[in-house]
């Protein structure tokens, strides 16, 4: 918090000062080193430091070192430096970073609160070159002389993020096997899907309505056409429209969105086109009600209420009104199939409805309904998807477990290493010596540890 | 009809007229129990030159006569009733199947729904179903009109709508029957008898429909007055009024047999149908019952008190015995062969059997064969008999948050071969095996059985007659199906799950007549000498995964009885899946075979 308020006050309050300060006797950070920040588009370079040796608390409870203040000199390509050369002795100063230097006409790129040895640079441009130079400022507005990397750098951009390279490997795998099962489907290879009773049901419950001499109702939800599970719902309603147009029972589809009735009034004309009854296909049963969550559920209820009818269908993104909805058509003996991705609304349309599609199921209505190839492979690959996740999750979560369990153990801390930081985390294919030098050094501070620990053990024992 | 106190009933006279024979059975009270004393049979006269199907009642009675030395017919070629010491009988009572039995189209609004129903009804009434017409069958209006046109049956029975609802579909199915102006199989001189089982409401609409004449509108009570509910009682009552009514009284002879019978005459699927549904009920347990012939194969079931009948119109031992070889495909009958066939000799014998119906193997490798198509046929016909077997379609369902990943559908099979107690077997190829260990066989490889099941076989095809029999005196009826009807085959202990070929599927250990105990392996098939009067209990331990009727590896213990084969011990597993190499496959079946001495009595040399 103090840090924060002192940075604030070096930005603020004393950033005008600083234009206008002078050097005072206060030493300056050392061992600047500028980095290009890999696997990125070339915007930023990472600069650090060694920390000024005033940057300490001093007797009287202030600090030597408020903070530290970042410049940058473009380096033209014209002075024939390459990406990382070293900077040809005394060149840089001459550049600009000269022994007297104004603070006053030069703008830091940045600066940063004491005990903090480095910066990141957001705002460089790639392919450029770039000198950095560093200096500790203090109170009363009091510079030390610049420290001044020694060697220039050169944002570059990287086409691959090769630290992300697992991810890349992952989804090269999927969608290889997405890929394969589509072909494999266009090929006459069987795809089995589970049977999802919700689906299955449909016909019952159209058929339902059609002897009872009832309507189906159908609500594709309360968001809008560009909610997913919106859309979902309206392709359940295509499968819905086209079983009610080959039993020729009549549809209703109340909405609370202009949008989602003119989609869901042209499927359901393009399904009774299909199906041969152009002539079955009523426009004014698909209407719109309100976009008022509780007027359009009151809507609906009242339907429900006066024309009872024997299916309902609620397919799409529902909040409170689901088990409002779901109740009064059991009140009223109909058959209720439900889809949506709505953890909440799951548990009421579960107790409530006779058959229900949770979260995937209803996202694979759509490939199970068409029983087309390309849908279908790329569902089976997605589910292979799915299964690596699974395992790598499994695998991780016992890899973690044992290395918590046994921490002198170096495979499973490694093992455990690369998993979180290789495959889920950024550092590529090979393990970052740095983390493993740190692991070394863990593991072997643990065998002194036992060490230390045996010999007591065994003088007590003796 | 005569109406006398069963009590009073000691002699009785039932015959089956089928489409070629005629069989005849004589009851009798013997000893305090009614038993099957003998047998008659001969050709059915339906057909001309004799046009008259009292002749062949009266030869295959006047059979029984003979053996029985007791006067049953009179002088004037009639049936002597009621009995005296020496002659005629208390009862006279029959089925028919002559002349193709009872044909019938159906119609409803919805296939699976009142169109199921209708059919369900017209099956269980013992009748062919040509067609269901229904409003989503797929078809348009013109081609269910042409169709209607083309079928001939004995009567249509039209469904449609709970009572309360859809008006206007129901009248759009009769508006497709009256324009067809279907004709009657039978008698060009009556009107084709047509059954409404439908909305309620919607009968006036239907019959002014029909009103325009050709048409005997019969109006019944909805088969389906709600969709959580089927009645298909008053329809399937109606069907075999119009079959005694309209369809008997135009066949010839009939009108002369029906003055005899002191019960109505039913149709031969029907009547068995009713003694299965008879003895389910009395013994409280579940049964399927498979009549095997050359052109249908007929399932009935009975679970938890529902009854179901299918025909399989194309799986049959001689007429269709290609469609079944084309339905089954040659490999899989052949997987049951234990040794290599050549293909198209095969082919020739199955299109000779085909249009030589009356041939009978004459070689042990035809014989394995027939038996080979015969499981095929059966495993076919039970299939179908499962999809049509099952709870009503169209029902709301109450569910709870513990059904969340366990939801599904309504209209699943009812059919559950581990509560199956009691697998009758009739038909030619399963009666008439030579050894009854081939039918028992036969009956394990197609049904798959799982847990407990008796297995038995009507050998003489009784259950007919015991059919109508039950209908006037139940005891009787129960009494004779268990005593003569039934040649029980022996009990079979049938493992469900997979079990690892080689390890331990189940342990047993019988007590009673005849101890014994032991174990058996995964893939193994035994079988244990129990004679037919032996009974006793079994005690099973199943190993884990493997349930054998109590839920995956519970000790189950139950009560079994003997029969002329045995108790059968069957660890393969289900479903029943055989190697896919064939070497495998012959050596594995041969092995099976060998174990229940299915083929003992032949010793010639394997080989084609």
């Amino acid at each position: 918090m103090i840090r924060a308020l002192v940075l604030l006050l070096v930005l603020l309050g004393f950033q005008p000062a600083m234009s206008h300060g002078e050097t005072l006797s206060l030493s300056g950070p050392a061992n600047v080193v500028a980095e290009d920040v890999p696997n990125d588009v070339g915007g930023q370079v990472m600069v650090k430091w060694s920390l000024s040796p005033d940057d300490r608390v001093l007797k009287d409870g202030s600090h030597g070192v408020i903070g530290y203040v970042i410049y940058r000199e473009v380096l033209p390509t014209a002075a024939g430096l390459e990406s990382g050369a070293e900077t040809p002795a005394g060149q840089g100063y001459e550049l600009g970073f000269s022994d007297d230097f104004d603070y006053e006409a030069n703008q830091p790129v940045g600066s940063v609160p004491y005990s903090v040895n480095q910066f990141l640079d957001e705002n460089v441009d790639a392919g450029m070159t770039y000198v950095y130079a560093v200096a500790a400022s203090g109170v009363g507005n009091s510079f030390s002389p610049l420290a001044v990397a020694d060697k220039p750098v050169v944002a570059e951009m990287q086409y691959l993020n090769l630290g992300k390279l697992w991810f890349f490997i992952i989804m090269m795998l999927i969608s290889i096997v997405i890929i394969y099962f589509v072909f494999y489907a266009k090929r006459g290879g069987t795809i089995k899907v589970r049977p999802i009773a919700g689906l299955e049901a449909v016909t019952e419950a159209v058929g339902r309505s059609t002897e009872m001499g009832k309507p189906v109702l159908f609500v594709p939800g309360i968001l809008d056409i560009n909610d997913i599970q919106t859309v979902a719902g309206i392709t359940v309603l295509s499968n819905v429209a086209r079983t009610a147009a080959q039993y020729d029972a009549e549809l209703k589809v109340p909405t609370a969105r202009s949008l989602v009735m003119t989609t869901a009034r042209e499927t359901v004309e393009a399904a009774y086109l299909g199906e041969g009854r152009p002539d079955a296909y009523n426009e004014d049963n698909i209407y719109y009600l309100t976009d008022e969550q509780f007027g359009y559920t009151a809507g609906v209820q009242g339907v429900m209420v006066r024309e009872k009818p024997a299916a309902c269908f609620y397919m799409g993104a529902f909040y409170a009104e689901s088990l409002i909805l779901a109740e009064t058509a059991n009140s009223i003996g109909a058959i209720q199939v439900a889809g949506t991705a709505m953890p909440s609304q799951l548990p009421f349309f579960v107790a409530a409805c006779d058959y229900t599609l949770i979260g995937e199921e209803f996202f694979a209505a759509s490939a199970y309904l068409s029983n087309d190839p390309e849908q279908l492979g790329s569902l089976k690959g997605q589910d292979v998807g799915k299964i690596i996740a699974a395992v790598l999750l499994i695998l991780g979560c016992l890899l973690a477990t044992l290395a918590t369990v046994v921490p002198d153990s170096k495979p499973l801390r490694m093992a455990d290493m690369y998993i979180t930081n290789n495959i889920l985390g950024e550092d590529g294919l090979v393990p970052n010596e740095l983390k493993v030098a740190i692991l070394d050094g863990e593991l072997e501070q643990l065998m002194e540890e036992d060490q230390d620990a045996q010999p007591a053990i065994d003088g007590g024992g003796n | 009809m005569t109406n006398i106190d069963p009590d009073q009933i000691k002699v009785i006279l039932a015959t089956d007229c089928g489409s070629t024979t005629t069989k005849a059975i004589l009851i009798q009270y013997v000893d305090g129990e009614y038993r099957q004393t003998h047998r008659g049979e001969a050709p059915t006269t339906v057909e001309k030159p004799f046009a008259d199907v009292t002749m062949g009642v009266v030869n295959s009675v006047t059979e029984i006569a003979e053996l029985a030395d007791r006067r049953l017919v009179d002088d004037d070629g009639r049936i002597i009733s009621p009995a005296t010491d020496t002659e005629g009988c208390d009862i006279y009572i029959s089925t028919s199947s002559a002349g193709g039995g009872l044909q019938m189209m159906v119609a409803g609004v919805i296939a699976e729904m009142t169109a199921a129903s209708a059919k369900r009804a017209a099956l269980g009434a013992g009748s062919i179903v040509m067609d269901v017409i229904a409003a989503n069958d797929g078809r348009r209006p013109h081609d269910q009109i042409q169709r209607i046109r083309d079928l001939r049956p004995d009567m249509i029975l039209i469904s449609g709508g709970t009572d309360g609802g859809t008006t206007g579909k129901v009248v759009q199915i009769a508006e497709l029957v009256a324009p067809a102006k279907p004709q009657p199989r039978f008698g060009s001189d009556y009107s084709m008898p047509i059954i409404y089982a439908g909305n309620k409401d919607a009968r006036e609409a239907v019959s002014e429909v029909f009103d325009e004449g050709g048409f005997d509108l019969q109006i019944v009570d909805n088969l389906r007055p709600v969709l959580e509910r089927e009645n298909l009682g008053p329809a399937r009552d109606k069907i075999h009024d119009i079959f005694l009514e309209h369809v008997m009284a135009q066949a010839p002879g009939y009108e002369k047999l029906m003055s005899w019978t002191g019960a109505p005459i039913m149709p031969t699927p029907g009547a068995v149908g009713d003694i299965l549904q008879t003895v389910a009920r009395l013994q409280d347990i579940n049964v399927v019952g498979v009549d095997i012939g050359g052109a249908t194969t007929d399932v009935f079931s009975v679970f938890e008190k529902t009854f179901n009948r299918t025909v399989s119109a194309n799986l049959g031992m001689s007429y269709s015995i290609s469609n079944v070889c084309a339905e089954a495909t040659m490999p899989n009958v052949l997987r049951w062969v234990p040794f290599d066939m050549n293909e198209r000799e095969l082919r020739n014998h199955v299109k000779n059997k085909m249009i030589r119906p009356t041939t009978i193997p004459q070689t042990r490798e035809a014989l394995m064969f027939e038996q080979a198509v015969a499981r095929e046929a059966l495993r076919l016909a039970y299939k179908q008999h499962k999809e049509f077997a099952t709870t009503l379609k169209g029902v709301q369902q109450q569910r709870t948050v513990g059904d969340t990943f366990s939801q599904q559908t309504s209209g699943q099979t009812i059919v559950n071969n581990m509560t199956l107690d009691l697998l009758v077997a009739s038909g030619g190829v399963l009666s008439h095996a030579p050894r009854m260990h081939q039918t028992a066989m036969m009956l394990i490889d197609a049904f798959e059985p799982e847990g407990v099941t008796m297995l038995a076989k009507d050998s003489i095809f009784m259950m007919p007659h015991l059919g109508v029999l039950s209908s006037v005196h139940p005891k009787a009826a129960e009494q004779v199906f268990d005593r003569d009807c039934l040649v029980y085959l022996g009990t079979s202990v049938c493992a469900a799950g997979q079990p690892k070929a080689g390890k331990s599927c189940f342990k047993y250990e019988l007590t009673g007549d005849r101890t014994a105990s032991g174990e058996i392996s995964g893939g193994e098939i035994q079988l244990l000498p129990f004679e037919e009067h032996e009974t006793g209990t079994i005690t099973l331990s199943p190993a884990r995964g493997i349930d054998l009727g109590e839920g995956a590896g519970k000790k189950v213990q139950r009560s079994v009885r003997g029969g002329t084969v045995g108790l059968i011990l069957d660890g393969r597993g289900r479903s029943l899946t055989l190697p896919e190499e064939r070497s495998s496959c012959q050596a594995t079946v041969q092995g099976w075979l060998d174990a229940l001495d299915v083929y003992k009595e032949e010793t010639e040399p394997v080989g084609v």
